[in-house]
């Protein structure tokens, strides 16, 4: 039966900095395999939209322009992705990759949230044809 | 002239917003080196002073069926007791600003004063929190109360007087009272912890068990006011136990030296301990603390007498 | 809130939650006390009932994977492991050994982590906040290790069915290795701590005895069975994943009282150091996962086993075929110990209960899950959506 048995953990600190981190002010490095923002590389990428089938939250959408040409627009939602990376998983050809340095997405508005990733072209082209870009989310 | 220095004395130095203010002032000591001693960073120096200011503001809620005259009252008084209080203590290393023979009595009755008000707000109020915390606060109050006063008249006892100035007179003169009273010391300053509701002794507000204990129905200015009083004691406590254990307070140096110095060791003994469940509480004060005193007080005899 | 306190029959009764500061999960507890003493004592849960089973039925078989993942945020590991190994057997799929190794690597540092934060909790409830904030410092270790392994601090989605998303690489091995020799370091002086510091002893030594026959009766499992002498652990009876390349020792105490929890808890971190430091010396060579998954899965049922940090996660899935489950029920552990809260809180003190409440290491959000509806006519049984809906109604209209 002792007493003051945490007087060795409080006398070290009393000589040492606190652990805490001051976080805006004070950043400590994101480990390379953190799983951050989506981004997609439209170059090879055959539409098979495995990636929109798996998604567990429905955050990403796989948009054909011309299934032909193999022109596809991908809007992505940040706001529902839960960066589980099964989407790197599913896509057979390399075209996601989660980045591991955008990972503070906060924002105030609600416009940021929703990304459009793709070719210049295929993507003037979509915009121009759908004049309202932010369309309901599809029901579960 | 005489009217115009004892308001003073009332309003802003040794009572009032002097007191007030040390008050917060050691509170933030207290929270920021129990933050250090947990390797954590604490609170920066104005928290407490904004914890206040916050609290000022915000509107007093006055639950149902309880007696508003009562509820709103019943901080008010708590506070005036602990100012009181600290106008016949050496605040600050300075004279108490009013002296009569027996003055250490009416001190540590004051100080009680706080503690009984928060187990009346308890009491007052209906919320079940409140009603166990009020019971728990004046059950602590039994137990802490007999050994801290008796801790306390162990120099009184001493000096050969009941009066705080000359106690203080006459442990400047002679060697620190600690070394001849130890056992004393140790028990006016556990003491002190019970009657603050510091760790281990805050089962009253134990926070995991009943949220906020007695105040719990407290907020914006009751609560603000009761914090107050609490940062009050806290000075008028350190004060007593400095001046008369630590060898006195003659100035104003020695005052912020000594009284921060047993801070730290309060913060240190608070850092370490688990929370006591009430009857545990009751039971140290009883079997241990009030029999230590006791002995104190036999030796202190015999050796008046040898 | 109003309390009537009269001298006959009315019972004073100390409300714990749905909001209190005791709980960090909304559970409701109601403690009739006599002055200090519990004399009864009732729980409702529910509060977070979230519905995931059913959406486990509107899901394909990948993405119930990440949904399960989030049915507890601390065993968040441990219930996509039940699901996927689950999942495998159904589908008849042999996952590499490779992969089995590195499931079972990180559900045992997620063990360590969990056990920690328990230990945190726990002292916290005891008013120890010293030793609270140092236990979670030093978690931060874990965390941070388990953060450069999966790539997340919490939900790691380390499985995919099938197996595992990464590999360890050498310097991730020595990362893992240094984190563990500050935390056995750490582990033996919190050992230390919790079965000789005399104050802490105080709130925890001989408070809330479950006896071995009231363990095995209440159906109490994992880390609090057995500090009752229960010898019962998923991973040595019935060995899953790499348990059986890897066989774990099972950490027993019987005092049965809150301070042998805490001893169950830190010994069982040691066995989890050594396993990871096994693990890392003799991973496995192969591939990391199967080299095909069906999307459809043939019908058939399956129930899955797994020992969490709170004890055992069971699992029963059943496919009709499709490329979704027809039905996924999930048990966890919270809801197996909750009557050894209500059991032993009689005659106890009303300040050791959130001790001995947390001594069990509730998870409400896991447990809140099935709901059965007792009607006060004595009518059990399913209900109607119309008939739920009605009595909804009727409820608040007769409310007013």
């Amino acid at each position: 039966m002792k007493i003051a048995t945490m007087f060795s953990d409080i006398w070290q600190s009393l000589w040492q900095r606190p652990v805490t981190q001051k976080y805006p002010f004070e950043r400590k490095e994101a480990p390379d395999r953190l799983r951050g923002k989506l981004h997609w590389n439209p170059e090879n990428c055959t539409g098979c939209a495995l990636c929109n089938k798996d998604c567990p939250a429905n955050a990403i959408e796989v948009i054909t322009i011309d299934k032909k040409e193999k022109r596809f627009v991908m809007r992505y939602h940040l706001d529902r992705c839960t960066y589980c990376a099964q989407c790197v998983e599913s896509c057979r050809f390399s075209c996601i990759e989660l980045s591991d340095k955008e990972w503070e997405l906060a924002s105030t508005h609600k416009q940021p949230f929703t990304v459009y990733y793709g070719n210049e072209d295929d993507l003037n082209e979509f915009m121009a044809k759908f004049t309202q870009p932010e369309s309901e989310p599809t029901p579960q | 002239m005489d009217s115009v220095v004892n308001v003073a004395a009332l309003l802003v130095f040794p009572g009032g917003l002097f007191v007030i203010a040390a008050g917060l002032f050691y509170e933030w000591i207290d929270r920021k080196i129990i933050a250090r001693l947990q390797n954590r960073l604490g609170p920066r120096w104005f928290q407490p002073f904004a914890d206040t200011v916050k609290l000022l503001a915000k509107e007093e809620i006055v639950p149902e069926r309880v007696n508003p005259i009562l509820f709103v009252a019943l901080p008010l008084t708590a506070l005036a007791g602990a100012l009181t209080a600290a106008l016949y203590v050496p605040m600050a290393g300075l004279k108490p600003a009013f002296s009569f023979p027996g003055d250490l009595i009416v001190t540590v009755y004051m100080l009680s004063l706080l503690t009984l008000c928060t187990g009346l707000a308890g009491a007052t109020t209906r919320d079940r929190f409140s009603l166990v915390g009020a019971t728990r606060t004046l059950t602590q109050l039994f137990a802490y109360e007999a050994p801290f006063l008796l801790a306390l008249l162990g120099p009184a006892i001493a000096a050969g007087s009941w009066q705080i100035s000359e106690i203080t007179a006459y442990t400047e003169t002679h060697v620190w009272i600690l070394v001849t009273q130890p056992i004393g010391f140790i028990v006016a300053l556990i003491g002190l912890m019970g009657k603050l509701e510091l760790p281990p002794f805050d089962s009253p507000e134990a926070e995991t068990e009943i949220v906020a204990g007695a105040l719990t129905e407290y907020s914006g200015r009751g609560l603000a006011i009761f914090h107050l009083g609490k940062g009050v004691e806290l000075v008028i406590g350190l004060t007593l136990i400095t001046s008369f254990y630590l060898g006195g307070l003659s100035n104003p140096l020695a005052f912020v030296l000594k009284t921060v110095g047993l801070l730290v060791v309060l913060a240190a003994l608070q850092s370490l301990m688990t929370r006591l469940r009430i009857d545990q509480t009751v039971g140290l004060w009883w079997r241990y603390g009030a029999l230590l005193v006791l002995v104190q007080w036999l030796i202190l005899f015999v050796i008046q007498i040898v | 809130m109003t309390a009537v306190i009269s001298p006959k029959k009315e019972k004073f009764i100390i409300p714990i939650g749905p909001q209190h500061p005791a709980l960090k999960e909304p559970g409701h507890f109601e403690f009739a006390v006599d002055g200090e003493i519990v004399t009864e004592a009732t729980v409702r849960l529910g509060y977070v009932h979230r519905g995931i089973e059913k959406g486990a039925e509107a899901r394909n078989w990948t993405q119930n994977l990440y949904l399960v993942e989030r049915i507890c945020g601390i065993c968040s590991h441990i219930h996509a492991l039940t699901y996927a190994l689950g999942v495998e057997v159904l589908a008849e799929v042999e996952v590499p050994p490779r992969a089995q190794a590195i499931r079972v690597l990180v559900a045992e540092l997620e063990r360590i982590h969990s056990h920690l934060l328990w230990f945190g909790v726990a002292a916290h409830e005891a008013g120890f906040d010293t030793l609270f904030m140092y236990s979670w410092r030093d978690r931060e270790t874990i965390m941070d290790i388990l953060e450069a392994l999966t790539g997340n601090r919490v939900n790691y989605s380390a499985n995919v069915l099938g197996g595992v998303k990464f590999d360890i690489s050498d310097e991730q091995r020595k990362v893992i290795l240094d984190g563990l020799d500050f935390l056995e370091k750490r582990t033996h002086h919190y050992l230390d701590v919790a079965t000789s510091d005399g104050m802490f002893l105080q709130r925890t030594r001989g408070i809330g005895i479950t006896r071995l026959q009231d363990a095995q009766r209440l159906g109490i499992v994992g880390p609090t069975a057995r500090a009752s002498g229960v010898m019962r652990d998923v991973r040595v009876d019935a060995p899953y994943a790499a348990y059986d390349m890897f066989p774990i020792n099972i950490v027993v105490e019987t005092a049965g009282d809150l301070e042998a929890r805490f001893v169950v808890r830190l010994k069982e971190l040691f066995e989890s150091f050594r396993l990871v430091r096994e693990i890392l010396d003799n991973l496995p060579p192969g591939d990391l996962q199967a080299k095909r998954f069906p999307r459809r899965i043939k019908p058939g049922e399956v129930i899955s086993r797994v020992e969490a940090p709170r004890g055992e996660v069971f699992y029963y899935i059943r496919s009709n075929g499709s490329d979704m489950p027809e039905r996924v029920k999930v048990r966890t552990p919270t809801l197996c110990n909750m009557a050894s809260v209500l059991s032993l809180a009689v005659g106890h003190h009303l300040a050791d209960m959130p001790m001995l409440l947390v001594g069990i290491d509730p998870c409400f959000s896991c447990n809140d899950r099935g709901v059965s509806i007792c009607s006060s006519q004595g009518e059990h049984g399913r209900w109607t959506w119309e008939r739920l809906r009605q009595f909804g109604i009727d409820y608040y209209a007769n409310k007013v």
